[in-house]
């Protein structure tokens, strides 16, 4: 009981320490983790994002997103072609109808990105729960087309499924980490910006179930608003927010000469007003 | 691994923390290595690295005076100098506290001194212009008249802290002027969003004939503000360049076709790149 307790307390503080180390080194910080906390290894694995890693299936020659939820001990599973990489004889895969699902997923979710984010990689996983399913949508884009600008986003949507009848509910996490860094040097100086992170945000919806293409409809319509929604956000917290804070920290503008001006302003004021009264 | 490296491994992390979380992440620590005795061997000297590398700003009891703690003015772990009181002081690493204050025994006449003193009165005034929460020491540190700037804004509540630091170096016999400024920001609602910056840069400002040492630091001076200047205006620039060009290269606001995925279509597609092509 008492290790119950004091491995809640580590993971809490591991978890907490994460939000607040750059996400720049987030793979090596969390070896770091790995390596002090050794015993916590499956559930830090689970419960810290990581910009996701591409791998190549070779049955059909198409690439992949590995992450925690196609791992099965060091191998990962291919939507493609439903392998195990390295192979694994008795590596979980979902059950036959839930396969079918996870292709019509797969295939949907392709099209999505290559409309929205014209390349990339896109890959879903599903799972079967007790009496529904669950599964996790990845999208991964890199630009790193000019040598001064690079980014690269990462998408990772979480869904659990229950089905109620001729409803399912779905609750979505979504995750997306973007990183962004612009270099340059000229003449006696150089300078690098470094943009980076993650946001998550949840939404939670009923919506009616036909057939099982019903919930790929569903899922897909979920996620399309929640990424919209977080492009925006991104775009308002990494472009708005905290170049205001950079403004903050340094003012481009003479600070006393606005605090002069600020006073002639209020001494004019209080003299056009004394002349009325 | 061995205990005593996974201590200091955990320890070692405070180094990486965001402005204004060195507590929060000194708490987090704790939790995971969850024996206070054994990291207590090993927090110190990172407590130390961690307060002079963000530069604390230290307010001395008896005079008010506040001065940065650098590399520049630590005579060991846990003394420091104050050059414009001529002070030496005692810290606490730990609770960030001034201990004891005692008057530094002058041995020998510091060359440089009256150029330092003008350098810090002209960055004075530079810092009171453009840092709404700025402070800045001027050292004379290994034959250089060494400038540090800091400006800290917190507000935790707010889910955001920021810093700006910059270092300048000036070699007065050589007019050599080396700068680095780094800025650091961070934005924790609902994630972990973080600015890092760094920027060098390098001048020469030789002495003139005749010229005093007012009016050397009056020029070092100008050079800063000309530069942080600059260096502020490109951060706009790389911002611009990363949200209109890096960010809408990513992802798209909507697809080509201007409206948003049919999914009752694609769902009852066998493949979905035959229907990528038919709508483009």
């Amino acid at each position: 009981m008492a290790d119950f307790e004091e491995n809640e307390q580590q993971m809490d503080c591991a978890l907490d320490l994460m939000r607040r180390l750059p996400p720049q080194n987030i793979e090596e910080n969390l070896v770091t983790l790995l390596e002090i906390l050794p015993e916590l290894t499956e559930d830090l694995l689970s419960a810290v994002d990581q910009p996701l890693k591409v791998r190549k299936d070779a049955v059909e020659g198409k690439e992949y997103l590995v992450c925690d939820y196609n791992r099965d001990g060091d191998s990962y599973r291919s939507p493609w072609s439903n392998q195990y990489d390295p192979p694994l004889a008795d590596g979980s895969v979902p059950s036959e109808g839930l396969r079918k699902l996870e292709i019509a997923a797969n295939e949907a979710f392709n099209t999505y990105k290559e409309l929205y984010y014209e390349g990339g990689v896109s890959s879903v996983y599903l799972w079967d729960m007790d009496d529904s399913f669950a599964g996790v949508i990845l999208i991964k884009k890199v630009n790193d087309g000019t040598v001064r600008a690079k980014g690269s986003w990462d998408s990772i949507h979480v869904v659990e499924v229950l089905e109620k009848g001729r409803t399912a509910a779905y609750k979505l996490t979504s995750t997306v980490m973007l990183y962004t860094v612009a270099s340059g040097a000229k003449g006696d100086r150089q300078s690098e910006i470094n943009l980076s992170g993650s946001l998550t945000r949840q939404d939670e919806r009923d919506l009616p179930i036909e057939d099982a293409n019903s919930h790929v409809v569903n899922i897909g319509r979920m996620v399309e608003d929640m990424e919209s929604k977080m492009r925006n956000s991104l775009q308002e917290v990494y472009f708005g927010k905290t170049h205001d804070i950079v403004n903050g920290l340094r003012s481009a503008a003479d600070l006393e000469e606005a605090k002069t001006r600020e006073r002639l302003q209020r001494d004019l004021f209080g003299q056009l007003k004394s002349r009325k009264d | 691994m061995q205990p005593d490296d996974k201590f200091a491994k955990a320890a070692g992390l405070l180094l990486h923390s965001p402005p204004g979380e060195v507590d929060d992440v000194f708490n987090d620590i704790r939790g995971i290595v969850n024996d206070d005795a054994a990291l207590q061997e090993h927090i110190e000297p990172i407590l130390a690295e961690s307060n002079t590398q963000q530069f604390y700003i230290a307010e001395l009891k008896n005079s008010q005076s506040k001065v940065l703690l650098t590399p520049y003015n630590q005579v060991k772990t846990n003394e420091f100098i104050d050059p414009n009181t001529r002070t030496q002081f005692s810290f606490d690493h730990l609770h960030r506290t001034v201990i004891e204050e005692w008057e530094v025994q002058s041995d020998e006449a510091q060359q440089d001194e009256e150029l330092r003193k003008a350098l810090q009165q002209q960055v004075d005034g530079y810092v009171s212009k453009h840092y709404p929460s700025g402070c800045a020491t001027v050292f004379l540190h290994e034959a250089a008249v060494v400038t540090c700037i800091v400006s800290n804004r917190f507000s935790p509540s707010n889910f955001w802290n920021g810093s700006w630091r910059s270092v300048w170096s000036f070699d007065a016999s050589s007019g050599q002027l080396n700068g680095s400024v780094k800025v650091k920001v961070h934005y924790f609602e609902d994630g972990n969003v973080q600015l890092d910056t760094q920027t060098d840069f390098s001048a020469d400002i030789s002495k003139q004939d005749g010229e005093t040492e007012e009016k050397v630091a009056e020029r070092v001076a100008k050079v800063i503000k000309e530069y942080e200047a600059q260096f502020q205006q490109s951060i706009a620039d790389g911002y611009r360049q990363l949200s209109e060009r890096t960010f809408k290269g990513l992802r798209r606001m909507l697809p080509l076709t201007r409206s948003k995925v049919d999914w009752e279509k694609l769902a009852n597609y066998k493949i979905g790149g035959e229907l990528a092509n038919a709508e483009s």
